[in-house]
């Protein structure tokens, strides 16, 4: 069993311990109860397959933890195990633990704390969860400001009006003010959801925020939890191979490449002479149709390049940014404006239009070209959109 | 946005079940030809609309199934249950023990208020579990007693209850020589009702739905089964995701509602037929090949020669038929001017190109004279292909392809009133 804790000189502290835990397992997705943890210290078994469960909800990706039913224990304990040895988990203990998940608990609360203390775990898990509010938008997708609606039917009032006409247009406002009241009552359903959800990230984070808090307490009765651990033989490093053996493997496998890559390029001159004999049967006038088609490419490219850059679009990342309703006379703060940005994307847009439009008719012509020269050449166009 | 189906009646349940059946072979049909992020976008869309989720996977439908006898009904609900695609929900039904008995009356005045509460009720509930509600679907026949008085009551009801959704009734016009000898009674007084607290009426007449069976179908004892199947082949290819704008990748949200403000925006022309095309049983369609010119020509041919199946006649010489107006009479408040539409909406299915193709429909011939066809013709279209047609158009249209029957069923019902 481990060791007593002497309670007496830790009296406010020991109070702190659950608290701090329950924080903890209050932050993490699946988190077990602080009762479990306590069992842990001591390696019972019962608390094995919950904190299995709760290694493998945080080392998997999220979109396979999330949507899919969870697999089986024995697949989640593989899985952690291959996840923590990747990162480089020094224990080997853990690597033994049998698969069906029923030993191992104060082990895997090591392991645990380790991945706690190695990196932003809590951060990095909380901003996978988090709830997202749908007042982003990437910078390119700029399809949704710029495309005006569908254009409104207009009708010149020439003569008398008919009445049924006027009847018609009345229903159809009337339907689309129904479809508006359709989808208030919708927005209002899910309004209502996204603040369940906002709500419970609150508590998370309040949650999150108390653990740093308190995890001092938590990180020394970690302390004990290794302390009352039975000492390793040998705590080397985690490899999964004796490394004493490794050189002369090593040497082996260079030594085959090497002779594969000999063998390689054995095969690979012939041929790319033979070929370079064949093409190079045109002579001159091939290298030199080659160089004046990569000077025309490069001439289009740097046209394309100015007229990209005279758009005068701001360094804009491409990430999303988020829509921010402003009052127009507030002062300018950091991010971009709406109104400038449409504005830059239409320039860019008509100039890209009238660039393309070129490029068009040139292709044209020399489709036409290239046919009106071979009389006996079918083009087969692929299907249009 | 969801769609809440109210089958009534022997015939409702039935059409019902089929159409449920259609839209989900069709949306887990393998040979979408289309990428699959288009094909899962349009399953999930079809999926909002038409069925809910629940914990083992298998698809709700979102529908009530309402009859006053408990045979149709039962069976409808185990032939959805077995099938083990999709199912109905197991409180989603209600059925009494006695019929109504072809009667009208007693499906409106008494079997209605009688069970108002329990009906409403269900119909709540299967609100409740929408997201957002796009509107009623009731599917009724006009000859029988429970769809015709319950439906007329119901659609009421729903009227005062939900009166900012959009309901829509389809009704099935029954047989010239049908065998319920009331039917042109029960008839008008549907109809007469409907007109006031639905939206728009989607009309299948059983005589047109026969035709194509024998004609189209090759189908030598034509069940109703059969006819259900061409019925529901037709509202699915009209119900399902469609782009909704010209170029977008996005599905419409609304289909009813966009139906709707595309075609019965005027309140006293609310009647809609359907003609699809093409129609044929699947085994000749392995053998089939279609151009878009070719189908929508027969499409065009079938509308200017009020017909709801491509006759494959020679199709110059109904095109003169529009431009002969006749006298003017007036007949449940219609203009009367031949074959003349009012609006309409092809909805077209894959990989459509040339829109050239469709300047037959805008022509002004064929619409009336106070609507100009950019405000009464629309198109709605989508890559991927319905239920193995790698091609495949329906149109919606809002005309007076009613009149002829209509006229029959009143005349009709004056003679048996007046021969008392």
């Amino acid at each position: 069993m481990g060791r007593r804790r002497r309670r007496g000189g830790r009296g406010h502290a020991v109070g702190a311990l659950p608290e701090a835990i329950a924080a903890l397992s209050q932050t993490l997705p699946a988190g077990p109860s602080p009762e479990i943890f306590r069992r842990a210290k001591f390696d019972r078994p019962e608390a094995a397959p919950a904190l299995w469960r709760l290694l493998f909800r945080v080392l998997s990706p999220p979109a396979a933890a999330g949507t899919r039913a969870s697999p089986a224990l024995g697949a989640q304990v593989r899985l952690v195990k291959s996840a923590l040895c990747s990162q480089g988990y020094p224990r080997r203990v853990l690597a033994r633990l049998p698969e069906d998940g029923s030993q191992g608990s104060r082990e895997l609360l090591l392991a645990l704390a380790w991945l706690l203390a190695r990196g932003p775990l809590l951060e990095h898990l909380l901003a996978q969860t988090r709830v997202w509010l749908g007042d982003e938008i990437p910078l390119w997708q700029y399809e949704a400001l710029a495309s005006p609606g569908p254009p409104a039917p207009c009708q010149e009032a020439d003569g008398p009006v008919d009445i049924r006409h006027l009847q018609w247009l009345m229903g159809t406002l009337r339907f689309r003010w129904r479809d508006l009241i359709t989808s208030q009552q919708e927005l209002c359903a899910l309004l209502g959801k996204l603040l369940q959800r906002l709500e419970s990230e609150n508590t998370r984070l309040e949650a999150a925020l108390q653990w740093r808090r308190r995890e001092l307490v938590f990180w020394q009765w970690m302390d004990t939890v290794l302390g009352s651990c039975p000492l390793q033989t040998s705590p080397a490093t985690f490899l999964p191979r004796d490394p004493a053996s490794g050189p002369g493997e090593l040497e082996l496998v260079a030594r085959e490449l090497r002779g594969l890559h000999g063998e390689l390029q054995g095969a690979v001159e012939p041929r790319r002479a033979a070929w370079e004999a064949k093409a190079g049967g045109w002579g001159p006038e091939w290298s030199a149709a080659q160089q004046a088609t990569q000077e025309a490419v490069g001439r289009d490219l740097a046209a394309l390049q100015r007229a990209w850059e005279q758009g005068g679009a701001p360094a804009q990342p491409h990430r999303p940014c988020r829509l921010v309703k402003r009052d127009a006379r507030a002062v300018e703060g950091p991010g971009l404006r709406a109104a400038e940005l449409t504005g830059a994307l239409r320039i860019r847009e008509s100039r890209l239009e009238t660039a393309l439009g070129q490029l068009q008719t040139r292709c044209r012509q020399e489709l036409a070209r290239l046919a009106g020269a071979e009389p006996g050449l079918i083009w087969i166009l692929p299907p249009g959109r | 946005m969801s769609v809440v189906t109210v089958q009534l009646g022997q015939c409702g349940n039935q059409i019902g079940f089929e159409v449920f059946d259609a839209l989900y072979t069709d949306s887990h049909c393998p040979q979408g030809l289309c990428s699959k992020r288009e094909n899962e976008a349009y399953q999930a869309s079809c999926k909002e609309r038409f069925f809910s989720e629940e914990e083992n996977g298998v698809p709700i439908a979102r529908a009530i199934l309402v009859d006053m006898e408990p045979k149709v009904t039962s069976q409808t609900l185990s032939k959805a249950a077995q099938s083990g695609r999709w199912k109905y929900g197991q409180h989603s039904c209600f059925c009494q023990k006695q019929g109504s008995g072809n009667n009208w009356a007693y499906g409106y005045s008494v079997d209605g208020p009688r069970h108002e509460e329990s009906i409403m009720n269900l119909i709540q509930k299967e609100v409740e579990k929408c997201d957002s509600l796009s509107g009623f679907f009731i599917i009724m026949s006009m000859a029988g007693g429970t769809g015709s008085g319950l439906g007329a009551f119901v659609t009421q009801n729903l009227q005062d209850q939900y009166s900012n959704s959009l309901k829509m009734n389809h009704i099935i016009w029954p047989y010239r020589t049908g065998e319920v000898i009331v039917q042109n009674y029960n008839s008008i007084l549907t109809l007469s009702h409907l007109y006031r607290s639905s939206d728009a009426l989607l009309v299948h007449e059983n005589d047109a739905l026969h035709k194509i069976c024998a004609k189209l179908m090759n189908i030598k004892q034509i069940s109703f089964s059969d006819i259900n199947q061409v019925l529901a082949h037709q509202l699915g290819s009209v119900f399902q995701p469609t782009y909704s704008v010209e170029g977008s990748c996005h599905y419409r949200r609304n289909p009813l509602g966009d139906l709707m403000e595309n075609l019965v925006p005027h309140p006293e022309f609310k009647m809609l037929g359907i003609r699809n095309i093409p129609q044929m049983s699947e085994n000749s369609l392995a053998y089939s090949t279609f151009t878009w010119a070719g189908l929508l020509k027969y499409l065009r041919q079938m509308l200017i020669s009020n017909s709801k199946m491509e006759e494959g006649k020679d199709w110059h010489c109904s095109a003169t038929l529009s431009l002969f107006p006749t006298a003017t009479r007036a007949t449940m408040n219609t203009e009367v001017q031949r074959s003349t539409l009012l609006a309409k909406v092809v909805i077209r299915r894959n990989r459509f190109n040339h829109s050239d193709c469709l300047g037959g429909f805008k022509d002004q011939a064929l619409y009336t004279s106070w609507l100009k066809p950019i405000n009464a013709f629309n198109v709605w279209k989508t890559q991927r292909a319905f239920r193995k047609y790698e091609k495949s158009a329906a149109l919606v249209s809002n005309s007076q392809f009613l009149l002829k029957p209509l006229d029959t069923i009143v005349g009709k019902a004056w003679n048996m009133f007046a021969s008392k």
